[in-house]
Order: C-alpha cells, then structure tokens, then sequence
C-alpha cells in the first residue's frame, strides 16, 4: 500500500496515495475540475489554465515546525495568495481545496472567454462537434457571451494537411499541446512542434514525410477540440447519429479494443475502446484506418463454382452439395489422409474450432494448419503459451521493477501498440533491454540496445544462460528444475565468440545479471527471434525459468506472432503435430509445407482452404494446387489462391459477424456485428457446420455409391467420430464447447468475456472527454488465459543448444526477411489512405555496403541465395547493418520467398548493370 | 540633501579605469588575481560563505540572495552549468551592455570563479541576439583570456577547468525568465518551463544549473578581493552593494548610474540624473523597474531604492531600468504601448496571456483612438484581474501592471479620455 495521503476537496474527504494530483484526486470524488491540456496518460504542463483553484494547507509554526492549531483544535489552513493549476499540483497531508467558488469561476470563465476569442466556432460544420471538450466545458464554466467582440479571431488557412492521414485546422487548434506532448511522451515519434509565439503560436509537422508516426491518429482522439481531424472520417457523419459497437482489431496479435462507429449500415470511423491490460486508449494508424476491407468493392458476394473452366456464381446450396459430395467421394475411396485443411490467423476462435472437428471429425484428416506452406511461414510457436505472460498482468501497471526484454522483434512494425505499452513501462521507471539483428525504434530508449550478428541468437541466449546456471547452488532448487542436467551439458564448454556474435560476454553478463535481478521480467520475441531456430523460443523461456520467473506474477513471453489469431489458431489445434490445448497426437498429420508437396505428388486429393493465400504468399504453389482433385477457398476476396480454386465460398468479415479472439498475450476477446451484411456471404463456422452436416447425412451417404455393407461400416465408422450432428445456432455456442473441451479455455464464455467493464476511474458523472474521445469500454475486457507454467510445480527447463550458422564463402551477406507494419496483404485492400506508407519493394542496404558495391539509390541488384534469387533496386538506409539486407515480408513482386532459407540467409549480392 | 557619493564603482569600473576591458589594464589593476585566489586557495564553501555574508543578491530583477541560490545546488549531481543570463530585454534596461562593453574581464573573471564555488566546468553567457557587437566582443575577450591561461584547462595550476561559450537569443523577451532561457539554450523554443524542478535542480539538460545575472557576477571578483565587510559598506543591511540603473525619460541627463542601494527616487531622479528634463512639464509618474512593475508617483519620490522598500509600496526595482514620464505622456498611450510590448512578447504557452493580452491592447486601442465605451476601464480592470495570477509565468501578470497602475492613479484621466466620446 503506497503512503496515503488524506485531504479535503469541496469540504469532502479524500485519501489518495501520495503523488496524486489534485485533479485526480478530485476525480475520486466525482468532482470534475475542467481540463484541455491536462491528460492522465501524460506528464501535467499546467498551460491551458483551466484547471485553476483555491489550495491551502496546514499553516506551521516555524519554531516547532508542527501545524498551528485554532481554538478547536483544528488546523489553521494557510491559503495560497494565488490560484493554483490542479494538473501540476501534488496533493499534501491537511491540504484544502476549493474548486467551486466565485474566485475560481471567475478565473475560469477568464480562460475559456480567452480561448474563444482566437477560436472559430464553426462548430456546425466541425467534426468534434458533439464530443468537443470545449464545447462542453464552455456550456459548463464558460461565459454566456464574450466581451471580445471584434472581428479580430486568429486566422488562418483552414485545414492543413498533416501528412496523408490527418490535417490540422490552426484556427480551431487551442494550443494545448496534447498532440505534441503525445508524440514525445507517448509515441517517441517527436514530429510534431510549434512554430512562432503568441497568437501565431502554432503547430507544425517536422519530419519528412509529415507526421510520419504509425500513431498519429491518437492526437485525434485526445485533441480537446476539432483542430486534428482524420482524413478517414473529416465531414462523414455527426457523431450523435453514430452508434459505436463493440470490436476487436484484427490486424496483428495485440488485439486493441475499437469500435466500429456505424451509420446507416456503414462503418463511418474506427475509435479505441479503452483497456488498459491491452491497448490503455490507443491504436495505431493501421488499426484504426484499415476497417475499409470489410465494405470493399472487391468483396466476394456470392460462392462461385468452376464450370468449364470459369468460376460462376452459384446458390449456396449448391456450392455446398458440390464440396460435401467431392469430400465424401475422396473420403471414401482414399480416406481423410488425402485430404488437407489451412485455415487462417484472422478467422475467430470459433471458426477455428469447427474447422479442426470438420478435420478430425467429420473428414477424419489430421492435415491441418494456419499457415501457407511458403519458405516465409513461422515455426509453430508453443512457448508463447508454455511460458506466456502470467495470467492478470497488466502492463499498464508495471514500471520499476520490471525488465522487458525484446529479443529479434521490431514492435514498431510487428505489433505496434505493443511499442507504446514497453514505453510505458520505460516511463514509468521499469528498464528496456533490446537484443536485436538490426536497429529498431526502441533502441532510443532501452538501457542496454544490443546488436546481434544474425545466426548468435543460441549463442547469445546461451552467454545469458550461463551464468545463471553457474550461479544456481547445487541444493534442492537444481531439482526442481527439470532438465537441468541437459542445460548444463549443453553449455558445457561453451564459450561466447565475440567477434562472431557482435556483443561482448561482459556486456551480457550485464544484462543476465539485471534481468536476473528484475522484480518482473517480460520478453517480447517477434519474426526475427522466431525463424532463428527453435533453441531460440527455448532459450528465452529458460532465462525464465533460470531466473525464477517462470509463471510468475507479471513476468513471461509474448511472442509476436503473425495475425490477429494466431495465438487462438494454435491454443485449438489447428496445427498438424497438436490436438487442441497443446495436446499431443498419436500420429501427426501434413503440415502445409507437406500439403504442397503432398499435393505436387499427386498424394493429396483436395485442399480446403480457410482465410490463407498459399499462391500469393508463393507463386510456386499454384502449380502444387493445379494437381489436386477439388480445391476449395473460404474467402473474403478472390485472392491469387482463390482463382485456382474449384469453389469459393464467400465469407462474412468481422464486422459483419461476432467472435472472439485470442490476442498475444493470450487474452480472449469478443468482437460483435457492427454490420448487416449486404452479400450473399456466410460466416465460417456456419460453412463448416453445415458441410459436415451434409458429410454425415443420408443424401450424402446414399449418393456415394458403393455396396450396402461398406456404406453401413462408413455410417458407424463416422458416427464414432461425430459425437453429433452439429447444432452450433451461434458462436457463443461453439465458445460452450470451446471451454468445455479445451482445457486453457475453461470457464470463457460469452458471459465472462462481457464483464468486468469501466477501468480506471472514469467516474459516473463525468464528462467522458476528459482523456479524449476513446469510449468507454462497456464491452467486456476479455479474460487472459493462464500459461501452462503457471498451473504446474515442477519447472521444465526446454531443450537448448547452441548452433553456430557454417559461413558460406560465396555468399557472405545476410539477407533478413523483415516485417512491416503497412504491408499488400488483403485486410489493406481499399485503405488507400495508407498507400503512401505502405513498405516498398527494395532491398534495403547500409550506405557503406551500397558503396562496396557501388549502387546508388534505385539502382537495381540481385540477391541469390542457395534457392532462388530476386531483384530488386536498392534504398541505402542504416536501418540495414553492414553486412545485412532487408527485404520487406508480405509485399508484392518482392520474390523473396523463392530466397530465404528459413531465417537469416547467407546470399551474395550483384550489382546489376 | 546633497548627493550621495559613490567611493569607487564596483560593476562600473570602467568610470573609474580607462580602458579596463583591454586585458593588460584590468590585469595591471589587479585582474584575474581573485580568480587565482579563489581557485588555488580558497575552497567552494568559504567562496560561498563570503558570497553570502556580503549579502550580494541577484541583480536580474528578483533580487534572490546569491550565495543562497548558490547553497541549493546539489553536490551530488554532475555535471553542473552555470548559465550567465544577458539576455537583457526588460525595456529601458540597459546597464548589463555597458557591463558587457566596457568591464568584460570583471564578469568574465566572476563567472569563473562563481562556476569554481558551484563546481561547474561549463558556463554560457546567454546573450541577448540583438547584442551582436558585445556577442562577438565578449567571444574576443575569451579567446584572449583563454590564450593568457584564465580560462580553460587546469587554471592556475589548480587542476579545475572552466570553459565559457557566448550563446546568442533569437529575439525574445520571455527569454530572459530563466527557465524559457534555458529552454532556448536547449536549441528549443522558448518557453518557461514548469516548476518544480527548479533549476537549481534540474536546470539546463536536466542538470543541476545556476542562473545568474550579468552583474551579479560582476561584483563576486570585488567581494572576493575586499570582503563581504567592505562590500556591505555600501548600500542597506539587506540591500548591500550598488545597482546599476538605467533611467531614461524625460530627464536631463539619462544613462547608466551606479548607485549605492537605499538612495531615494527623489535624489536618484534630481540629483544624479539632473533632474526633469523640461522645467514646465512636471514628473508625472514613474516606471520604476522595467515595463512589468507597477507605476509610481510624486508622492513615492522619498522611498528608498532597495528591493524590500520598493516592494513594500507595490512595485519592484527589477532589473533597474526607471523610465520617468511627465506631464506631456497621455496614460491610456504609455499603458497601451506597455501592453503592446507584453503582447507582442507572449510566448502562447498559457491561454490567459496569449488572448489576454491581446484583449488588453485591443482596447487600449481603442481608447486611444477615441472610442472608448462606457465600461472600458472595468472590463480592463477585470480582464486583467482574470490574468493575475492565473498565467504560467510572470509575464502575463507584467502586463497587467500598466492596467491596474493607470487605473489607481489616473482614473479621473481614463474616464475623461472616454467620456470626451459621449
């Protein structure tokens, strides 16, 4: 319990913990004292002067230095001579506020009479009109008319464009500096300023592009009035008609709280919903304007059918007839084994589930997984789970005493919300470590920034591991460590090549002894850490383990995995090798590499594919798919693979229908319907119940064909797999069965992902535009689901070993298959707005290498590896290291996936003439 | 009562010593020497402790005891700065440029053994950009002390460094709030910072950091050479020293005066600076101390020039800059041009300055243009009464002195001014 410190506020008592402002403080007692600059996510400045009020506090006898006491006893309040701003002021033992008075008031009537004097009112055609602080706190406090009455209003040019995503009105602009203050603090992106002074005081975009932060439409949001408004939403609609429902973004594994702001049956804006064990009040520029693929043209509307040739639009009935019939005559005739399923990381829990019991189930197929089968997939990633992050955590909440590690991630791109929270953390005096291949944004803060050769991450991860062990003392706590024995024989002898490995063995034993001495130790690991070798995910868990913070509070791994459901698609087995829950399988299916050339061999029959795109993740596998005997696609678009396919199936997006997922750090959330559809689509799980419906019915076993006594064994044979015919009516119904037989998800339902709702003392009474327009979340914070670790008493250390990559003489560059936030995949499609950002297709070189090989800028050069070889012109960027090239993952015509050799690969580089 | 005299100037030796800011005539009058004494045989707590028993406070404007403001910095804390502030922007101060100009090795050789007592090795002359020529001067002065081995590496053997840089303003009156100085010396734009930290604390990049005045500095070489005791000869109990004044106006003899602190206005205006320049046109009031004080009247002429005189009847000495007006200045003009000033020099940080002032000059303006409405004179007063105190910094509640001066004095004049329209 931190010092509490009691005081009075209106007469009213309050006890806060030490350090709190007064405005916070009064918060707690629902009295609102009227703020624009000051926002409870940043540091006070006390400019805006709203926040004026009276402040005492016990007066003191200098000679006794004890507080002098009146004839009651009571203490003798000392006023302070002036008005004092309640964001800067810390509360103090006996302190006395007055916030209501006619000296106060008078005061803030002075503030907002000054700040409309240089304001437009042009609310009528303003987009903040209706959530406008200043609206607002004008009908509160302000005067009921201005004694200014000139025509003398700062003016100037109307809306500015800030970059391609915000334009800034100066008129409209109150000088708050909340948009500054958010890029310095919050975002660490510093590009935006003031120019001049006085009433020419304004601000300015200073980077190169403009406002060039992959956050900036948060300064919309806590912008106390309509002078940064988006792009995506200026003049869309008044936002009293807008009804704001419930979701969950679905473009990486953070799983930000939003909203879908509706009018009409149209998404009109994109807004964060407030949780802080997720995304606090934020999102990032991807999430909030890439809601535009769900009311894209380009949308498949009805299924289509291949007849001679050509997809054609058919009933659905039809389409499923046609795929029930095909997948039951290979059934029959070479059974489920010829079969294969890929099922997508943006599909919802639910749709995930029915699609493994179609598989396991109904088609008796253990070929199943998420991924594409191209050279750029991840290796499937059980630490995540094994060893996630403890159950409760919040990071919001976490600052000294907490180390977080990112090893091989680049948050900023991967997972960019993530960025804000570990600078949060950062901020609120916890310790950033970065161990990284490349430079990343976090560098700048992070306490040690550590930079790896590519190919040492086992042997940086052992360099951090060995002094751990050798530190553990031979008694009783070796043996609650379950392979200890191993680690030590697997660092045996080993000893940190420096030269190799780019870091020195003092410097890591630095850092082993600071993360050992963390109260919490949290490790983001993201692409780069994932396609080193499955030593790595092991290793970073060891260092849990080692360090005794394995499944322990506010401690664990957050990988970064690729989509927003990746977490959810291998917690429910959607995965070759693994039943739902992590469960082992006696015999362990294709993985989609496996389909692919399963399929190029004429092994396997049909592929069902689910919200994955084999063809455009590879081009190569199109002539792998062209040999199957049925190919059906569940699509939002008609993507590459799609094309080849013999039915399509539309399906519904997430705003047109409701699920859950799960996030990173393992958090289940429930997005809802936002709105009607307008196609002819259906949602997953209903395709998938109603063909296994179909797979198991009459007709469909009739149809067959065969003798009597086979169909009769076929029936009993199925009938031992399908507990029943599927009756699923909606997906909380598929969640019931979710969290009844998959043990992590026990007790998740629709029910307690509802609830608890209202976080951090938004007060009943109070104006919700206090910390910006972010809604209250009414949706339900979800429920974090506990890490294997956590629930068992003996600690597993996991196999480690350490690999050194053997150099290739030729090929003596690395190249690095990079992930960037704004990439060609389809959930961008119709978001033009953010094509200007979108990563390029070029091979990105240190400007010392470009000079070794002696191209310039856009000068074109070929990158060969052992597989394949791409060409691509040049961008000279340290971002690269010497020695390392990085190509953009997830962009088209970039050919990278006929190069990479898993991770990091050795490749020569030729200059083209 | 006839003129006090002055024995021998402290800061303006070169009234008393020609060419005392070539380096050979200060070092023949012994310059430098305290330097070497402080920095060989003194330590940082006995500079400190005569710097505090000599009673020396800041000559910026606040007149915060030196050797105090010394005290608060913490020991622990490196590196330290200490920044020289001559930014002198107040208008009609003009005294830290003949300081600059004509006894440059006295303030250089103060700020050496000042940055020794609080044990910086960094000091910056934050000077006003308009002072190109003292800029470049004081630049000059430097190069040639550091050539004789006064500044820089291991002085006099003593194995301190000091190193100073000239650093130039760009142009703004807030600049001279010591933290909006320490902003722009930051290369940011310049805006008074948030206390707390103080700078003393947490001042230029975070650093423990003292601000001093130009002429502060200037007296530390002579308090060191003759004592707190003679130092204190001069001046009040808690007022010691001299002060450099600058008057200008409508006397007969405007300049730069240094003055024993606790002489009156009365002989400061009649006897040192000749008096009222124009026989038929009386003393009308007063700016005592810079634009941002309250205005005074006849009727203060026998108050004392020291700090705790003056802010006992409401005004300040300030940075000592007294602009003297008579009966010739029409009110509602001086206090427009007074607010004009503030107006143009808001920095936009807080709400009540930035549009207050504009309020303020607006109508002013329209007062002196002769269309002043019934009910100008209280929106003034109460306009201004929601400014005091209730902006970030000082300089909005400067602006209101102009308001609440003219209207305690001149009333019956404001009135006039606007009922000659009705």
């Amino acid at each position: 319990m931190p010092d509490m410190v009691t005081l009075t506020i209106d007469g009213q008592t309050v006890s806060v913990p030490k350090g709190t402002l007064v405005v916070e403080a009064a918060r707690q007692v629902e009295n609102l004292i009227p703020v624009f600059c000051y926002h409870p996510k940043m540091a006070p400045v006390g400019m805006c002067r709203m926040c004026v009020v009276k402040v005492g506090t016990p007066k003191m006898d200098p000679a006794t230095r004890q507080p002098v006491v009146d004839a009651d006893g009571k203490s003798v309040i000392a006023m302070m001579p002036r008005l004092q701003t309640a964001c800067t002021t810390p509360v103090s033992e006996g302190m006395v506020v007055v916030t209501q008075d006619s000296e106060v008031e008078h005061a803030q009537r002075g503030v907002l009479e000054a700040l409309l004097t240089s304001h437009p009112l042009d609310c009528p055609v303003c987009d903040k009109g209706g959530e406008c602080p200043l609206q607002n706190l004008t009908m509160g406090w302000g005067p009921g008319k201005t004694r200014f009455d000139y025509n003398d209003k700062v003016h100037f040019e109307k809306p500015v464009p800030l970059g391609d995503l915000i334009y800034l009105d100066r008129e409209r602009c109150i000088l708050c500096a909340r948009c500054v203050r958010f890029q310095d603090e919050i975002a660490g992106d510093p590009v935006l300023g003031f120019y001049n002074r006085g009433r020419a005081w304004h601000i300015i975009s200073q980077s190169d592009p403009e406002f060039d932060s992959k956050f900036s439409g948060n300064t919309t949001d806590i912008c106390p009035v309509g002078a940064l408004t988006s792009a995506d939403f200026r003049f869309k609609a008044r936002v009293w008609e807008l009804q704001p429902i419930p979701t969950v973004c679905n473009h990486c594994s953070v799983g930000c709280n939003m909203t879908f702001d509706t009018r009409s049956n149209d998404i009109k804006r994109v807004m964060p919903r407030e949780n802080d064990a997720v995304n606090e009040i934020w999102l990032c520029d991807r999430g909030r304007f890439g809601h535009h693929f769900n009311t894209s043209k380009q949308r498949l509307t009805t299924p289509l059918v291949r007849k001679a040739g050509k997809l054609q639009e058919a009933t659905w009935e039809e389409a499923l007839s046609i795929v029930a019939q095909q997948l039951d005559g290979i059934r029959s005739t070479t059974g489920g084994k010829a079969i294969g399923g890929l099922a997508g990381t943006s599909l919802a829990n639910e749709d995930l589930y029915a699609f493994q019991r179609f598989f396991r189930e109904t088609l008796g197929s253990a070929n199943i997984d998420h991924r594409s089968g191209s050279a750029l997939d991840l290796p499937l990633d059980d630490a995540g789970a094994q060893y996630g992050i403890r159950s409760g955590t919040d990071l919001s909440t976490l600052g000294k005493g907490t180390v977080v590690l990112v090893f091989g991630a680049d948050p900023e791109e991967e997972a960019p919300v993530h960025l804000l929270r570990i600078r949060g953390i950062n901020t609120r005096g916890g310790s950033v470590i970065t161990l990284n291949g490349r430079p990343t944004k976090l560098d700048s803060i992070a306490k040690h920034a550590l930079r790896y050769k590519y190919g040492s991450e086992s042997a940086i991860l052992a360099a951090l591991l060995k002094p751990l062990l050798d530190s553990t003392p031979a008694d009783g706590k070796r043996a609650t460590l379950r392979g200890f024995n191993d680690l030590v024989a697997a660092l045996k002898g080993f000893n940190l090549d420096e030269q190799a490995s780019g870091i020195s063995a003092d410097k890591l034993n630095t850092v082993a002894e600071l993360i050992n001495s963390a109260e919490n130790l949290v490790i983001f690991y993201g692409r780069d850490a994932l396609t080193a070798g499955a030593s790595v995910p092991a290793g970073l868990a060891n260092l849990l383990v080692m360090t005794r913070k394995a499944g322990a509070t506010n401690s664990g791994l957050i990988s970064l995995l690729k989509g927003a459901n990746a977490r959810g698609a291998l917690d429910l087995g959607v995965r070759p090798d693994r039943g739902p829950n992590y469960a082992a399988l006696s015999n362990a299916g294709l993985d989609a590499k496996q389909m692919l050339s399963a399929a190029r061999e004429g092994k396997l029959k049909a592929l069902y594919v689910a919200g994955v795109d084999p063809v455009g993740d590879n081009p190569a596998a199109a002539e792998s798919l062209k040999k199957l005997g049925l190919l059906v696609v569940q699509e939002l678009f008609l993507t590459e693979t799609a094309k080849l396919a013999d039915v399509v199936l539309p399906v519904l997006s997430v705003a047109e229908r409701e699920g859950t997922y799960t996030n990173a750090e393992r958090r289940v959330q429930r997005f809802r319907q936002a709105i009607r559809p307008t196609i002819n689509a259906r949602p997953d799980w209903q395709i998938l119940q109603a063909l296994a419906n179909q797979l198991v019915s009459e007709a469909v076993l009739s149809a067959a064909g065969g003798d009597k006594s086979r169909k009769q064994t076929r029936r009993e044979e199925d009938k031992a797999r399908v507990r029943s015919e599927w009756t699923y009516a909606s997906p909380a119904e598929i969640l019931m069965d979710i969290q009844a037989n998959v043990a992590g998800y026990k007790g998740v339902s629709y029910a307690s992902l509802q609830g608890p709702t209202g976080q951090w003392g938004r007060q009943a009474n109070e104006n919700y535009y206090f910390d910006g327009t972010s809604y209250q979340n009414t949706g339900g914070l979800g429920v974090q689901l506990p890490a294997a670790v956590e629930t068992s008493s003996i600690q597993t250390l996991q196999p480690f070993s350490v690999s050194t990559p053997a150099s290739v003489a030729d090929r003596p560059w690395t190249l690095v298959g990079a992930t960037f936030l704004y990439d060609d995949g389809a959930l961008l499609t119709d978001t033009d707005l953010l094509n200007n950002r979108k990563a390029k297709a070029v091979v990105a070189l240190n400007p010392v290498d470009a000079d070794k090989l002696g191209v310039k800028n856009g000068e074109r050069v070929t990158v060969s590896s052992g597989r394949g070889s791409l060409s691509l012109p040049v961008h000279r960027t340290k971002l690269a290291p010497e020695g390392v090239v990085v190509v953009p993952v997830g962009v088209n015509n970039v050919g990278l996936v006929s190069v990479v050799e898993g991770g990091a690969t050795p490749v020569a580089i030729r200059r083209e003439a | 009562m006839p003129k006090t005299e002055i024995k021998e100037h402290i800061v303006m030796r070169n009234r008393d010593i020609e060419n005392i800011r070539d380096l050979d005539v200060y070092l023949a009058n012994g310059g430098y020497a305290m330097a070497k004494q402080a920095l060989t045989s003194m330590t940082p707590a006995a500079i400190i402790d005569e710097v505090k028993k000599s009673g020396l406070r800041g000559r910026g404007g606040a007149g915060f005891p030196t050797g105090v403001k010394w005290s608060f910095v913490p020991k622990e804390l490196n590196p330290k700065y200490l920044v020289v502030n001559a930014d002198e922007s107040e208008p009609g101060t003009f005294n830290n440029h003949e300081i600059i100009d004509e006894n440059p090795h006295q303030l250089l050789e103060g700020i050496v053994i000042s940055a020794f007592a609080i044990g910086a090795n960094v000091a910056y002359i934050y000077i006003r950009g308009e002072f190109a020529y003292g800029a470049r001067f004081l630049e000059q002065k430097i190069a040639e002390a550091r050539e004789r081995g006064l500044i820089g590496k291991n002085l006099f053997g003593s194995g301190y460094d000091v190193e100073i840089y000239v650093h130039r303003g760009a142009g703004a009156y807030i600049c001279g709030e010591e933290t909006a100085l320490l902003e722009s010396l930051e290369g940011k734009i310049g805006q008074p910072r948030l206390k707390p930290p103080f700078p003393a604390v947490a001042g230029l990049y975070a650093k423990p950091t003292v601000v001093n005045n130009v002429e502060t500095l200037t007296n530390v070489p002579r308090i060191i050479e003759k004592g707190a005791d003679w130092f204190r000869s001069f001046g009040t109990e808690k007022s010691p020293g001299t002060k450099a004044v600058s008057i200008s106006g409508h006397v007969k003899n405007p300049g730069n005066y240094e003055i024993p602190l606790g002489i009156t206005i009365r002989e400061f205006i009649f006897d040192w600076a000749g008096g009222m320049r124009d026989p038929n046109l009386p003393l009308k009031f007063i700016i005592p101390g810079g634009a941002s004080s309250n205005w005074l009247t006849e009727e203060h002429l026998d108050l004392p020039m020291t700090w705790d005189d003056m802010a006992a009847a409401g005004t300040m000495l300030g940075s000592g800059a007294m602009v003297v007006l008579d009966t010739s200045v029409p009110v509602v003009r001086a206090a427009l041009k007074v607010d004009e000033f503030f107006k143009h020099e808001s920095c936009g940080k807080c709400s009540p300055c930035r549009e207050g002032t504009h309020f303020l000059v607006k109508v002013w303006e329209r007062i002196d243009e002769g269309h002043g409405r019934v009910g100008d004179i209280e929106l003034l007063a109460d306009v201004g009464k929601q400014m005091l105190g209730k902006c970030f910094c000082p300089l909005g509640d400067s602006s209101v002195s102009a308001v609440n001066s003219a209207i305690k004095f001149f009333r019956p004049e404001l009135d006039a001014a606007i009922d000659a329209q009705h």
